[in-house]
């Protein structure tokens, strides 16, 4: 079995809150694996119980065929076996990027600073932030987070990286160079990736499968290549989600204006 | 010409609302909810027909005034009908519609029988005494293990955290113990005085400082300043997911963020009383010296005879107490911080609340334990 991470029958809940019933899937050593649906249906938690930051009560969730549970605990899981790079970044304020890429270096391995330091710079400069090494995290845009967040989450050349919407809040060519370096992360170095997004570009262009959570049913509605699925799925949400972009019309002028709280002119 | 709305009664059970003219936000429209109130106030009602005539500009306040016409129609089960209104206006109003149908609950009710109440609050207590002390211990091991040389805390940070709960400290602690020391000096002067034993004020300023308001003070004010710094400061990690960066990173909450800071005060509150017992000291003193006829060495004899060395121990014990205490406290309430913003402000004040409480009631058991055993 060569699933790399594999989820049985997962509920998720925030107390007696349910976000998602039985969810069940596998993730293929490395393929990009995504995890799509309206905002709000438990993406972002399910990824919590992915990293181990929420306990499953019900289900369980296996890495390479071993329990997460018992992972967790030990030392390589973190860091080692995973990186993470949050939706806004979560660079830690006190520190400069260079030292926040530098701190799972300096705890993890023996290098000397200066080999530290050189790959800090390698990894800076693969997320295009040469330069930027001394800038504290409230210096910088929420694009230049995120890049950043991505060269502290690859410090240590995890076997899986997790993402929580790459995209969201970038240009659309800081999106797209994203989406390249994802790829590039994948087919390069083989490393297993999940990621959390809404953009149905990147969707479409990184995807080698996506599962669907439906807020409605409470469950996973859909698993399989993104284009598949917007050809042949037969629910109509996950349709409808895929097709956004065509299928949703625009507003009109005048309802825009009229949200801008402007008296429009009648006549 | 403002917009106003105008409901006709064409028959009983028939209504008929005109709107016109310019409806707009800033202006005050012509009483638009009494329609509303009318239909709502008719036993029956079958049906309700909204005109527009000489409509001559729209913004959301005609869309929310329709809103509630749909509303009321729906509750009246009456049919509607729109005549003239804009398409654009209807589409919002079908918008809003729809999403108010699938609106969900998402907080579970709360109930309202108190006995329901008493037991919830009684649950949350609990649960929150078994956080603290769960929290406790972890702090215990990460400071058993940091001093088995297991666990290694960042200098640069705690120099810095060091820096601040000192130092920085020092003005607003010299004020309040100065100004305190010659309050109590004051007004035992005027009782004192009576009975011809003014140079008994050197021992009660000196024993009180330091023994209890070098200490208590110096705990309000750092609780004021320190513990709600802490407490904002790792509940914005918290919603910035900084917190669950540093676990995913393999980096443990406890050992990174509170051991510098339990360190720090630990190591800076007793600094602290002392000097504010000092500085108190020296506020009586001058109190001392403007109302009696004491003079500046007297004073400082007395207080020399009156303070012993316990007293300047039990400051020193007391003072790390309260610091770890206050260090405790303020980053439990960060830890346990909510997702947004409003979250980390009440951290804050549960912070500073909590620790103060802590502070006062660890003062008394103090005070009860010393004299038992008559230190
Ligand atoms: N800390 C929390 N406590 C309670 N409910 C939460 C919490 N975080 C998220 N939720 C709820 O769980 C649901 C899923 O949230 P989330 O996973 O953040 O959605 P998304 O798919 O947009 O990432 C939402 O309905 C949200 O209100
Ligand atoms: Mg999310």
């Amino acid at each position: 079995m060569d699933s790399k991470i594999s989820v049985k029958n997962l509920d998720m809940a925030y107390g007696g809150y349910v976000v998602m019933e039985g969810i069940s899937f596998d993730v293929q050593r490395g393929e990009v694996f995504l995890i799509i649906g309206r905002s709000g249906c438990g993406k972002s938690t399910l990824l919590k119980y992915l990293l181990g930051l929420k306990h499953a009560g019900n289900g369980k969730i296996f890495y390479d065929g071993v329990d997460a549970n018992e992972l967790i605990n030990g030392d390589d899981f973190y860091g080692r076996k995973i990186g993470v790079l949050y939706q806004g970044g979560a660079l830690w304020s006190s520190m400069t990027l260079a030292e926040n890429v530098a701190l799972p270096l300096e705890t993890y391995t023996d290098l000397s600073s200066r080999e530290i330091k050189e790959l800090v710079d390698l990894k800076l400069a693969l997320v295009g932030l040469k330069n930027f090494e001394d800038f504290y995290p409230a210096q910088i845009s929420g694009g230049m987070k995120k890049r950043a967040g991505l060269a502290r989450a690859m410090a240590l050349d995890p076997e899986i990286l997790f993402f929580d919407e790459p995209s969201a809040g970038l240009d659309p060519v800081s999106a797209r160079r994203l989406d390249d370096l994802i790829l590039e992360l994948k087919d390069g170095l083989g490393i297993t990736i999940i990621a959390v997004t809404h953009e149905l570009a990147s969707i479409f262009a990184i995807g080698t499968r996506a599962m669907y959570l439906d807020v409605e049913t409470k469950t996973a509605t859909a698993i399989g290549a993104p284009k598949e699925l917007l050809a042949s799925s037969r629910d109509k949400n996950v349709v409808a989600f895929l097709s956004r972009g065509t299928k949703t019309p625009a507003l009109t002028s005048e309802e825009r204006r009229m949200l801008l709280n402007n008296p429009t002119e009648f006549d | 010409m403002v917009g106003t709305a105008e409901l006709k009664f064409e028959a009983e059970d028939a209504a008929e609302i005109t709107v016109s003219g310019a409806w707009n936000l800033r202006e005050r429209n012509r009483s638009p909810t009494d329609c509303v109130a009318k239909i709502s106030s008719k036993k029956s009602m079958a049906s309700v027909k909204v005109r527009a005539v000489n409509l001559e500009a729209w913004d959301s306040s005609l869309v929310s005034f329709l809103v509630g016409i749909v509303e009321v129609c729906k509750a009246q089960n009456s049919s509607l009908d729109f005549d003239g209104i804009p398409a654009g206006a209807l589409k919002l109003v079908d918008l809003a519609e729809t999403s108010k149908a699938a609106d969900v609950q998402i907080s579970e009710k709360r109930s309202k029988n108190p006995l329901a109440l008493l037991i919830g609050y009684l649950v949350a207590a609990f649960a929150n005494s078994k956080n603290f002390i769960e929290f406790l211990g972890e702090t215990c091991s990460a400071v058993a293990a940091f001093f088995k040389r297991r666990v290694r805390i960042r200098a640069q940070e705690f120099l810095v955290i060091l820096q601040d709960v000192g130092v920085r400290a020092l003005p607003i602690v010299a004020l309040i113990s100065f100004l305190v020391g010659l309050i109590i000096a004051f007004i035992s002067i005027l009782e004192l005085a009576q009975f011809g034993a003014s140079i008994y004020v050197a021992d009660l300023v000196g024993i009180s400082m330091m023994r209890e308001m070098g200490c208590i003070m110096t705990g309000v004010i750092m609780s004021g300043r320190t513990g709600a710094a802490f407490a904002a400061t790792i509940g914005t990690m918290v919603v910035n997911d900084e917190v669950d960066a540093l676990q995913t990173t393999g980096f443990s909450s406890v050992n990174f963020l509170i051991l510098p800071r339990i360190f720090a005060l630990a190591l800076m509150m007793p600094l602290l009383c002392m000097f504010s017992a000092f500085i108190g000291i020296f506020g009586g003193l001058c109190a001392a010296v403007i109302r009696t006829d004491l003079s500046i060495t007297q004073y400082c004899m007395q207080t020399a005879n009156a303070v012993f060395v316990n007293d300047f121990l039990v400051g020193i014990a007391k003072g790390t107490f309260f610091g770890m205490l206050i260090a405790i406290i303020g980053c439990l309430k960060g830890l346990k911080c909510g997702r947004s913003a409003e979250d980390v402000g009440l951290a804050t004040t549960a912070a500073v609340v909590t620790s103060i409480t802590a502070i006062i009631v660890a003062d008394a058991a103090f005070a009860v334990i010393f004299a038992s055993i008559g230190v």
